[in-house]
């Protein structure tokens, strides 16, 4: 059925239908909390409920007594046995964290995992949890950042002076002299609070033990099973080829799933000395506090432009609060450095200076969620710039197509030391504008306020750097540079063509997207193509799925795989034939000449491949399965701009969008379905981030948020319908593919929060704390008094 | 009270009889004690809609009911809305062709809540769908794709009223 519509079309661009979704839309799919294995213990964590405290005494003796409990460990007990997590060296550390996997002298946020129970189920799992009695001695707390950073405040580590974690200063062209001449300078503060990720499955693991080859297999819900692997090996002292990690369905990653965390960690350890499996799943109010959060920024910016509004320096300071440790393996330096580093987005900045840092804090930590950094840093560009055009009098779309770098002058080095090489921002612009009629948008906006409506019109152009090579850091200042990838491309005895790679998906179709571009290489039909992508043990090595890389990684390895491949086929098919091997094509998994007079299906070819081979030269016969690592060295920069309009409630502050519309670069398309439903999915996301979602601490560094009725994410109410359209570009990526999966969520935050900001402006107010909550825009309505 | 208790309920067609601890939510039973993984747990205090399953004929969250509470119920869950012959719901094929899911996390409350939706309401408007599944958290599609999904189904039936809906 897969392939049905597109027999004599290219798979690569058509909307394939995803056979691997089949499951998942019949009740068959298999997630990390279907998986029970005969005699599986379960575990649960006791979690410390205070900020920052000494921990006295652990007294696990009431628990050890209730019936069904196998075990109880301790952070003592581990000491010496394991390897905690001592924060990643990164060239701009300010000081080190070390994260014990169960804190054992102090605890330094609400939920820290504190000590382990095994039972025979979960619920009594919780129940022993409840009667460990820890004795914890209160300890100051640190839970703003700006305050923790002054001298003299309380020390999240002793080992952090100032609480620094992450410090970079950074200038680039005379940024003084920019500002000393410039026509005009404008100054903006931008704040935006801590996110979750908020996976619709939360974490979790099976550990299994078994006395053979694997003796620790991890199912986990992840996106990098490899780097789970190493560091699985690394920090149990354990030889790395005895271990499997397979990583089943996966219910959501969004980068909240591409860390090392401690609870899993503590399974495998409990798995191993148990010689039993053990399984471990995060419920919702654990996943509010153990894992990862995001974002939580406060930014100043200021732009230098001339006469004509072109930017001619960007100078900013940016504030990041972290949380209690370095996140394990990307390091605390994640959202400090790249808002800072990527500020200049798809914009000409020919200098640029930066001060940014990452506070430790009594909160949990911060780690990578999708699009790291670019939806604040381009969300305050944004607003600075709609600044600029008002007070210039221009239009701020014409403002930005003044400042947009012009294809033309590709490839061009910004002031970041970025190359972007082939991307349409100025026709993404004009194409947004365009089919949004935004000058019928403007002038229903002058009607709405002359009826006394509010109505705000909001525009923003991003860029995303997308499938980094070993060239380009993912995470700047770490070790960490990830960018070689492998695909091996197997056939089978049958003729059927297996994909095996470790990169998992947690929807984007990446199983479909590599087998089309398969079929497209090789001539063999989809349905006789299937993909693995989540077992070590079956797998070639591949870093994972994050950061914009998945498709572009897989996919270009795949061309390479099979551009070998296919040489041998022809090569064994024109002998088998007795043809030149230039006269041979592959065709629906048939080989055939070009007048099609000679023809041999795969299958026999396969077939007399394996099975009788003694009539056949052994150089015409090396076997059929070609393993091709890719790199594809730089990143490609994707792009595109958003237009939003919202309707703003002066009464009750209440923010609706009315209209939403999207003209992204995203390179050439494998399966436009998919590359759709990523966009608009980011797009709800950012849509979120502007609007509702927020994480609250109170001042004694209690979490506030730790349900689904506190965290608000966007409904199918506050969506509303997205109009897409594309100006691609191809990348220098093989296949000319670049990434699509963050890219939206940084247009869509930049332009919710300008369109706001733009309604708020009709009537003199303005907003600078995001999201834009009903009870901020009454404040910058001055409906409500404002906190300054 | 007991810790435990006996229950009997039909689940998709077929009556099964269990003694269950009190304290056991009906995901867990459906899940754990039926071995009925489709319907999944994404908050366990009713706000997700992931768990989303239909008892007696009325979407209900299987996270906030116990399993004693469905003693004597008729369920529904994902694994039940296969037609006698094994073929799709209208509606599991229009996720399918639609794209109207990413990671699937969400996918069975979709579809129970839609099914319910199309069933008091056949011809709904696009409004209408995004009243009845804003109880239903999705994190990846950004919902048009499932509300493009539910409102296919719509359509077809529509075209030729054969097609019935559970």
């Amino acid at each position: 059925m897969s392939d049905a519509r597109f027999v004599n079309q290219k798979a690569v661009g058509s909307p394939v239908l995803p056979d691997e979704a089949i499951p998942l839309v019949e009740g068959d799919g298999r997630f990390l909390n279907d998986i029970r294995l005969p005699g599986m213990y379960h575990v649960a964590f006791l979690r410390s409920q205070h900020a920052h405290a000494l921990i006295r005494s652990v007294d696990t003796a009431k628990a050890r007594e209730l019936t069904g409990v196998v075990m109880v460990l301790t952070g003592k007990e581990l000491l010496g046995k394991v390897e905690p997590f001592r924060s990643m060296p990164n060239r701009f550390s300010g000081g080190e964290s070390v994260q014990h996997w169960l804190a054992f002298d102090k605890v330094r946020f609400c939920g820290e995992a504190v000590c382990a129970v095994v039972a025979e189920d979960r619920a009594t799992a919780e129940d022993a949890a409840e009667l460990i009695e820890v004795d914890y001695e209160p300890l100051p707390v640190v839970t703003d950042p700006r305050l923790g950073g002054q001298d003299g405040a309380a020390l999240v580590h002793d080992t952090c002076p100032n609480n620094y974690l992450i410090k970079r200063e950074y200038e680039r062209g005379n940024v003084d002299e920019a500002f000393r001449n410039a026509h005009l300078v404008v100054k903006r503060k931008f704040k935006i609070g801590r996110k979750q990720a908020l996976c619709l499955e939360s974490r979790g693991c099976v550990a299994g033990y078994r006395e053979s080859t694997f003796g620790l297999t991890m199912w986990i819900s992840h996106q990098l099973p490899y780097v789970v692997r190493h560091y699985l090996a690394n920090h149990l002292h354990l030889p790395e080829n005895d271990i499997r990690v397979v990583v089943p369905h996966t219910g959501g990653g969004f980068g909240q799933k591409a860390s090392i965390y401690p609870e899993e960690f503590v399974c495998a350890y409990l798995a191993l000395n148990l010689r039993r499996a053990v399984k471990w799943v995060e419920d919702r109010l654990e996943n509010m506090v153990a894992s990862t959060h995001a974002r939580d920024q406060s930014i100043e910016v200021a732009v230098a432009v001339d006469r004509d509004g072109r930017i001619l320096a960007l100078s900013s300071d940016v504030c990041v609060d972290v949380g209690a440790y370095s996140t394990y393996l990307w390091s605390a330096g994640m959202e400090p450095l790249q808002t800072a580093g990527l500020m200049p987005g798809p914009y000409k900045v020919p200098a640029m200076r930066y001060r940014t840092c990452g506070v430790a804090t009594n909160k949990t930590p911060v780690g990578p969620y999708r699009a790291v950094g670019r939806p604040s840093a381009s969300a305050s560009l944004e607003l600075l710039l709609d600044e600029v055009a008002r007070r210039l009098d221009l239009d701020p779309v014409e403002l930005r197509a003044r400042n947009l770098i012009p294809i033309e002058a590709m490839p061009y080095r910004n002031a970041n030391n970025l190359v972007h090489d082939n991307v349409n921002y100025l026709p993404c612009l004009k194409l947004a504008a365009t089919k949004a009629q935004y000058d019928r948008l403007r002038a229903e906006q002058r009607e709405r306020g002359a009826n006394g409506k509010l109505r705000g019109i909001g525009i923003a152009c991003y860029a995303e750097l997308t499938g980094l090579g070993t060239s380009t850091a993912v995470g700047p200042g770490t070790l960490l540079q990830p960018g070689r990838d492998a695909v091996t491309l197997r056939l089978e005895t049958t003729g059927v063509l297996s994909i095996a790679a470790a990169l998992p998906s947690q929807g984007q179709r990446i199983m479909t997207a590599m087998r089309q571009v398969a079929c497209d290489e090789l001539g063999i039909a989809l349905d006789d193509i299937t993909c693995v992508n989540n077992d070590t043990a079956m797998a070639p090595y591949g870093f994972g799925t994050f950061a914009s890389r998945t498709a572009v990684f897989g996919s270009g390895a795949v061309i390479q795989a099979a551009k070998e491949l296919r040489r041998r086929m022809l090569a064994l098919g024109a002998h088998l034939l007795n043809v030149p091997v230039g006269e041979l094509t592959i065709v629906n998994s048939v080989l055939q000449t070009i007048d099609r007079a000679k023809t041999l299906p795969i299958r026999e070819m396969a077939e007399k491949s394996y099975f009788s081979a003694k009539n056949i030269p052994p150089e015409l016969n090396p076997g059929f399965e070609v393993t091709s690592f890719y790199d594809p060295k730089f990143g490609s920069f994707a792009g595109g701009t958003h237009i939003a309009v919202v309707d703003v409630d002066a009464h009750t502050g209440e923010v609706s969008i009315v209209r939403y519309v999207a003209a992204e670069d995203v390179g050439t398309i494998i399966n436009p379905a998919v590359v759709e439903g990523q966009i608009i999915g980011g797009i709800a996301q950012g849509i979120g981030e502007a609007l509702l979602e927020e994480l609250v601490y109170d001042e004694t560094g209690q979490p506030r948020t730790v349900t689904l009725a506190d965290y608000l994410v966007p409904s199918a109410l506050e969506v509303p319908r997205i109009e897409l359209h594309h100006a691609n570009t191809s990348s220098a990526a093989l296949g000319g593919f670049k990434g699509c999966g963050e890219g939206s969520i940084i247009g869509a935050l930049g332009a919710v929060a300008c369109a706001v900001a733009d309604a708020l402006s009709r009537r003199g107010g303005d907003i600078h704390d995001f999201p834009a909550t009903p009870e901020r825009v009454l404040k910058g309505l001055g409906v409500l008094p404002s906190d300054a | 009270m007991p810790r435990e208790q006996n229950i009997r309920l039909n689940v998709n067609g077929r009556v099964y009889e269990r003694t269950v601890p009190v304290r056991l939510s009906l995901a867990d039973f459906l899940r754990d004690h039926l071995h009925l993984t489709g319907t999944h747990l994404g908050c366990e205090h009713g706000v997700c809609g992931a768990c989303t399953i239909s008892m007696n004929g009325r979407s209900a969250r299987s996270c906030l009911t116990l399993a004693v509470q469905a003693d004597g119920a008729e369920i529904v869950t994902i694994e039940g809305l296969r037609a006698a012959d094994g073929s799709r719901h209208p509606l599991q094929q229009a996720f399918l062709e639609n794209f109207g899911l990413q990671c699937g996390y969400c996918t069975p409350g979709m579809l129970i809540t839609a099914i319910e939706l199309l069933r008091e309401n056949p011809q709904p408007s696009e409004q209408d769908v995004r009243e009845a599944l804003s109880g239903n958290i999705c994190r990846c599609t950004g919902y048009q794709a499932i509300v493009d999904s539910v409102l296919a189904v719509a359509r077809d039936t529509q075209g030729s009223k054969k097609r019935e809906i559970v």
